[in-house]
């Protein structure tokens, strides 16, 4: 990899770099003939930010550990992709605060109740019976497995 | 009105996100080197455990209690902070939010209604306690200084107001003022505070009753009679822009113990100064002063209790054009630290400190900077850019060293959840 330019041409005064500037279009075309036009649609690559990210100062990663959601794509060594502005309702999986450690489950959200329902049979659906050992963390909105 | 926003036990806070299970635990956050002790949880507060004393002193009383004590962890801390502070700007309109510190920020609220100001700060207290997990006390007023007033009113009792204190009227205002003692009215420091109960001014509300004149003739001049302006309830610190430059920038450290090879104290003062221009490039400044100062550590006193500062050495040199390139600044301090290093001595901090400041561009457009630092300027960017990629300065100067036997003590640091990919929290 290259990553320093060694062009003889740099650093120049800014007087020169103006006439290198004007006289830039002339070399182009003399190097390259018709490859200017690509030019015009140039823009920046796709970046997996912009589709991962929706909301960056509330969007955070955390490690799978388990193979308790494995039915919904999760797998150990996954990474997920939370986002805590999102709004935790029923149906979304969530990472959650049971008794002060973190857990990846599907949030169920009854009249009365809260479960976490696992997906993968060797689990149990945990009911939340204390409402004060328990938070909902933020919204699991994309996960990152790899192949 | 201005609103001035502050984390609740920041650090301690940061901890506690990726450490659920400590929610309700005496939680404490160590400064550099595990030296003294710069956050407290509340549950910490109510144990009698002070602020800003070195932790030997609260040893006993934190094992006892099992307080949870970590090392200062500064990237989990200062990724949260711009976390907290987008949250603001992205809420506020643009220009409002000016960083304060690393857990305040002052927001101009000019543009909300005087009535919907309650409603204003529960929602935006909310949403970044939502969004960042990070709480927040939030003070209003008319001023800076008033609401810096608030805001400890607030903070003193959470239960009360909600973290949440608007001095909206004249009548709110007296009575805060009457509240808050000569010694927590911002920019009151020690010597001032104990000067000014001399003259009988033991609240703020005594200071604020006081002429501008005699502010200007007994508080520091003109900064004392802005402070009385703004007691008085009257406008005079004016927003500043965000991100205003530092006029000086410093990187100082304790060594992780005693260092005596003049080896070993070039390599951390080339890493101090590598340090140190990189914060200089962050602001687009370059400094033609540049000082480094060494602490020797003083021989053991017969009186142990206490806590003795060793003795200073520093020097200064001015440089012939300015630079914010490492190997310039590196160059100086080295050189510097070497006149002012002694064989046979032990050290036990050293510090390198950048100032007068020029701005950047000036330099990039200067005709009479020689090609070979335009190319260098190249070469610090791209340095820059792999450090910020790869992280734990995978390029650095051979000065620098690779051993780092003097390197801060951190023990207790937690992981660096939210800047590591192999240190991501764990979920199950």
């Amino acid at each position: 990899m290259s990553f320093i330019d060694t062009d003889p041409n740099e650093g120049m005064a800014t007087q020169q770099i103006n006439k290198k500037f004007q006289s830039a279009q002339i070399i182009q075309a003399n190097a390259t003939g018709f490859g200017a036009a690509s030019d015009d649609f140039m823009e920046r690559g796709i970046d997996l930010n912009e589709q991962l990210i929706r909301n960056k100062p509330a969007t955070f990663f955390f490690r799978v550990n388990s193979d308790a959601m494995l039915g919904a794509g999760i797998h150990v060594g996954d990474i997920l992709i939370v986002d805590r502005s999102l709004t935790p309702s029923s149906g979304k999986v969530v990472v959650a605060v049971l008794n002060g450690e973190f857990l990846v489950r599907r949030l169920q959200i009854q009249e009365h109740s809260i479960s976490l329902v696992p997906e993968n049979k060797r689990y149990g659906t945990i009911q939340v019976a204390q409402l004060e050992q328990y938070s909902t963390w933020g919204v699991v909105s994309f996960v990152i497995h790899s192949l | 009105m201005q609103a001035i926003v502050d984390c609740n036990s920041f650090y301690c806070a940061c901890e506690r996100l990726f450490q659920p299970q400590l929610q309700h635990a005496p939680v404490v956050v160590l400064s550099n080197n595990d030296g003294c002790i710069v956050s407290r949880s509340d549950e910490a507060k109510q144990l009698g455990i002070n602020m800003a004393i070195p932790y030997f002193q609260a040893k006993d009383l934190i094992e006892k209690n099992k307080v949870h004590a970590f090392s200062s962890n500064y990237h989990l801390y200062g990724d949260l902070s711009w976390r907290v502070m987008e949250t603001m700007r992205q809420l506020a309109p643009p220009g409002c939010v000016e960083v304060y510190s690393v857990d305040e920020a002052f927001i101009n609220l000019d543009h909300i209604p005087a009535e919907s100001l309650q409603d204003y700060c529960v929602s935006l207290k909310k949403k970044i306690e939502t969004w960042t997990g990070i709480s927040v006390s939030i003070g209003v007023g008319p001023n800076k200084v008033l609401s810096k007033v608030a805001n400890r009113l607030a903070k003193k009792s959470k239960l009360l107001t909600g973290c949440i204190v608007i001095l909206n009227d004249t009548k709110k205002i007296q009575t805060a003022l009457q509240n808050t003692p000569i010694d927590d009215v911002w920019g009151i420091g020690y010597s001032y505070s104990e000067k000014l109960k001399t003259y009988g001014i033991h609240t703020a509300y005594a200071l604020s009753i006081k002429d501008l004149s005699w502010g200007k003739r007994f508080l520091g001049g003109v900064p004392g009679m802005k402070l009385i302006r703004e007691l008085k309830g009257m406008h005079s610190h004016d927003m500043q822009t965000p991100r205003t430059s530092k006029k000086m920038i410093a990187t100082t450290r304790m060594f992780g113990r005693t260092v005596s090879e003049w080896q070993e104290i070039e390599e951390a003062l080339a890493t101090y100064a590598t340090r140190t221009a990189e914060k200089l490039r962050r602001q687009h400044s370059a400094a033609y002063g540049v000082s480094v100062f060494l602490l020797k550590k003083t021989p053991p006193q017969t009186d142990i209790s206490h806590y003795h500062h060793g003795r200073q050495v520093s020097g200064y040199v001015k440089l012939d054009n300015p630079s914010n390139l490492t190997p310039d600044i590196i160059k100086a301090v080295v050189a510097l630290g070497k006149s002012l290093f002694e064989q046979g001595e032990l050290y036990k901090k050293a510090g390198v400190i950048l100032s007068d400041f020029v701005p950047d561009n000036a330099l990039q457009t200067n005709l009479f900077v020689a090609p070979k630092d335009q190319n260098r300027k190249k070469l610090m960017n791209v340095i820059d850019n792999m450090n910020a990629a790869f992280r734990d300065d995978i390029l650095k100067f051979a000065t620098s060293g690779t051993q780092k036997n003097w390197k801060m003590r951190s023990e207790r640091r937690s992981k660096r959840y939210t800047t590591r990919w192999d240190e991501l929290c764990l979920v199950r």
